[in-house]
């Protein structure tokens, strides 16, 4: 697999300047190296098991947390991706969801909530609202969490789908998984380094183009 | 404000005395002090002086057949209003929409105040839900109630500049400078959010011991939202309480006053966002009556159909929440099967799940699709077993029993003072739904009951909504058997977007078409309100036109807020358990309460 180590900026320990993997000798000879091989399946390792235990914590805003309860209940199980651990403290959880509108009055409580959470930590972006505001250019609203928070996966819909809701998870788990961070804070590079996500939108452009024929609304 | 010119006096009866209210004010206060109104919605309006003001809601909080409860309070900035013929000279304008259930009646008092000296007395002591009213409307309009207890910033935050309603304030967020959130003030906004109980006039010891205060929200799982409960506490009993709201402020009430008539639509979806298109509802039917539409009994009756869907799903969703609240996990599980069957129908039917904004002015966006009869028969049998096995498998159960009987208890009286509408009111015993005191939409042909308790308490709460949930159920049945034929959108020239026959014929047809999807349509001058009996209680839009292809004001009542602000006068003395079980039964969303 071909990664581009972009290391994240806004986390607290930045790591080196993007490393362009060109140096195509010393990659060779530390892969050949037993314990380069160590560190590729540790990273997996760790990658694997994070992807699969993410527990979310339980908040929300509006609409969206309604969408998004709704993906933690039967219907949906989101125990089938290893997310169904919901936490109701920010110190025990992995991921924290904006579902919903982040108004201003609500958005200092946000960031201090997402500073209780402990590293590894993702944020998704649930609906417009949290994307970009959406309909709610309007005074009393952040327009995008993203103004205050990193954010990385971004669901659009107003509001989602469940089935939005999840693919998002899934969107997120991949992107854990592939993830490269310290193992140790003795070891190695003390970088996040993480692959480059193509928008969803560019990838699936020309099949959604492809689509001539849509069903009318006239029958059920 | 002028006295009014006396020629009526001696010539005929005085405008509005058709009203008996009206005609009560006239012989109590003399024909000079009350200007008359005439509105659309045929709801007696009068304007009275401000050093009157007191007197006149005094009175008429002590006829007999008293105007027992403050339905609705709040502002409009008329600087820039032109069609105000008639009507007193006013800069702003507070109205009083009060309520009496007995005469099953209403009456809008206003107030016409100029902006140098934006100040009334306070009606706290005769209405005790005044308070966040008068507090939002000083927060919005910047309107200053002397005498209020507390009077504060209740939408905005502390730290806020201006009164967001006013004409001359910017509406767009991007009209300010981008947001940014830096260490200093991130911590300058949390200092402004913490609590401080002298303010309240509390104090943090009695004789023997230390209170502790805790923050409950504004993000907790069983504050159900964006909300914040500030409490007092004496060990486990709550000695007093502080409701902060504000937090899930959209600022909806702002957004309808630069979106088309027709654009607006979509926003009301997410006032009460467990409502979708029941909130579609009295918008558009008050829209419709400023413009002389009459929907087709088709679109009335499909309407309810969708209305009394979405009453099921907000009654399930609370259902779930409220017995998860009070400790049984399992049932929100099943009850989310449920909702998804409900969705199934809804989506077949509108395209969308929770926010369909499936209704229009004069109609609807689509007929029912083929074979929706199948879908909607299909949900009316599977659902009433289920009810019976929640109401078996849950109400029934001794312990949910043991924590909700008796518990967070108020009487019709309590409720009336405070505004509580919907469930809240009739699990009291008192006989009130609109859709049977005042039929809307093709109710009156319906066969329903309305379910009653007697106590008043959390238990009594969640059996009257599992019983409206049957009834609708009943009502959606009847739906299915006799639903009318016809057209799907009302014959006029206001209906946007037209009729598609109306729009192909030439070339005038076309460009009207045009012209009504663009810039929307022109909905004549006046004023309008239209309640319906919602999934939370009374909801009502009162718009005001001015001739425009926009609404100059609209003023959005949402049940969720009198209900919230009811918690501390029935939680003091209870333990924080029991707060919990209450907040689970007032049902609300917080999206109803900041708007």
């Amino acid at each position: 697999m071909d990664y581009r180590l972009t290391p994240i900026a806004t986390d607290a320990a930045p790591g080196p300047a993007a490393r362009a993997d060109t140096d195509v000798t010393e990659r060779e000879v530390h892969r050949s190296v037993f314990l380069g091989r160590l560190e590729d399946v540790l990273h997996k390792a760790v990658g694997w098991g994070r992807k699969h235990s993410l527990w979310p914590y339980n908040f929300g805003l509006s609409c969206c947390y309604v969408e998004m309860a709704t993906a933690f209940t039967a219907p949906h199980d989101v125990a089938r991706f290893g997310a169904e651990v919901i936490r109701a403290s920010p110190r025990q959880a992995d991921f924290i969801v904006i579902a919903g509108t982040p108004f201003l009055k609500m958005a200092p409580v946000i960031q201090r909530l997402y500073e209780q959470m402990l590293e590894p930590r993702w944020v998704i972006s649930m609906g417009a609202c949290a994307n970009s505001g959406g309909m709610y250019d309007i005074y009393s609203v952040v327009q995008g969490v993203d103004k205050f928070l990193p954010v990385d996966v971004y669901i659009p819909g107003c509001p989602p789908r469940p089935e939005a809701f999840l693919q998002g998870l899934m969107l997120l788990q991949e992107s854990i998984a592939s993830e490269r961070r310290p193992l140790s804070w003795v070891v190695g590079d003390q970088g996040v380094h993480r692959i480059e996500v193509p928008s969803q939108r560019e990838q699936r452009r020309a099949a959604r183009m492809a689509t001539t024929t849509l069903r009318t609304p006239d029958e059920v | 404000m002028t006295k009014k010119k006396r020629t009526a006096g001696t010539e005929g009866p005085q405008p509005g005395s058709e009203h008996t209210v009206v005609a009560e004010l006239y012989q109590r206060f003399g024909p000079g002090s009350i200007v008359f109104q005439p509105t659309v919605d045929r709801l007696p309006t009068v304007w009275v002086a401000r050093d009157e003001l007191p007197e006149v809601l005094r009175f008429l909080r002590q006829l007999p057949q008293p105007y027992a409860m403050l339905y609705d309070l709040h502002g409009v900035d008329e600087r820039l209003r032109v069609r105000r013929e008639g009507l007193p000279p006013a800069d702003f304008t507070v109205f009083y929409h009060l309520l009496s259930p007995e005469r099953n009646s209403d009456v809008r008092v206003k107030v016409a105040l100029t902006a140098a000296d934006p100040r009334l007395p306070t009606v706290t002591g005769i209405w005790p839900n005044a308070n966040w009213y008068e507090r939002e409307v000083w927060d919005l309009y910047g309107i200053v109630f002397d005498g209020h207890p507390h009077l504060q910033r209740i939408m905005m935050p502390r730290t806020w500049q201006g009164h967001p309603l006013r004409k001359d304030h910017p509406a767009r967020a991007t009209e300010f400078d981008p947001y940014a959130l830096d260490a200093a003030k991130q911590d300058l906004e949390q200092e402004a959010l913490r609590f401080v109980p002298e303010e309240w006039g509390m104090s943090r010891s009695s004789a023997h011991a230390d209170y502790m205060f805790l923050n409950l929200g504004p993000n907790h799982p069983s504050a159900h939202g964006a909300f914040r409960i500030v409490l007092q506490l004496s060990g486990e009993e709550i000695v007093d309480c502080v409701p902060d709201i504000g937090y899930h402020h959209r600022g909806a009430e702002k957004m309808a006053e630069r979106q088309s008539w027709h654009s607006y639509i979509p926003y009301t979806d997410r006032i009460d966002y467990l409502g979708g298109v029941m909130n579609n509802l009295p918008y558009v039917m008050a829209v419709e009556d400023l413009a002389g539409i009459r929907v087709p009994a088709r679109v009335e009756t499909i309407r309810v159909m969708l209305c009394e869907f979405f009453r099921i799903t907000s009654h399930l969703l609370f259902l779930g929440t409220y017995i998860q609240d009070v400790g049984g996990m399992s049932p929100i599980f099943f009850i989310f099967t449920d909702r998804m069957k409900a969705y199934d129908v809804i989506e077949a039917i509108t395209g969308a799940r929770m926010h369909p904004a499936w209704f229009r002015i004069g109609g609807l966006a689509h007929d029912l699709p083929k074979g929706w009869d199948r879908l909607v028969r299909e949900f009316c049998d599977w659902m009433p077993r289920r009810l019976d096995e929640y109401d078996k498998a849950a109400l029934k159960n001794g312990i949910l029993r043991s924590r909700t009987i008796g518990v967070a208890q108020y009487d019709t009286r309590e409720a009336l003072a405070w505004g509580v509408t919907g469930s809240g009111l009739r699990a009291t015993g008192f006989d009130y739904d609109l859709r049977k005191a005042r039929p809307y939409s093709g109710y009156q042909n319906f066969d329903f009951e309305v379910p009653l308790a007697n106590n008043g308490d959390v238990y009594d709460r969640a059996t009257v909504r599992l019983e409206e949930m049957r009834q609708s159920v009943r009502i959606i049945r009847q739906c299915l058997e006799n639903m009318p034929a016809g057209p799907y959108k009302a014959d006029h020239p206001l209906t946007t977007p037209p009729p598609r026959e109306r729009t192909l014929q030439h070339i005038e047809t076309l460009i009207n078409h045009f012209v009504g999807v663009s810039w929307g349509p022109v909905i004549p001058a006046g004023e309008c309100c239209r309640m319906i009996e919602a999934t939370k209680g009374i909801n009502s839009y009162y718009l005001t036109s001015d001739a425009g292809t926009m609404s100059y004001r609209t003023r959005i009542r949402t049940p969720s807020f009198p209900h919230l602000q009811q918690i501390p006068s029935v939680i003091r003395g209870s333990l924080v358990a029991d707060l919990i079980a209450y907040l689970a039964s007032i049902d609300f969303v917080m999206a109803d309460v900041d708007r």
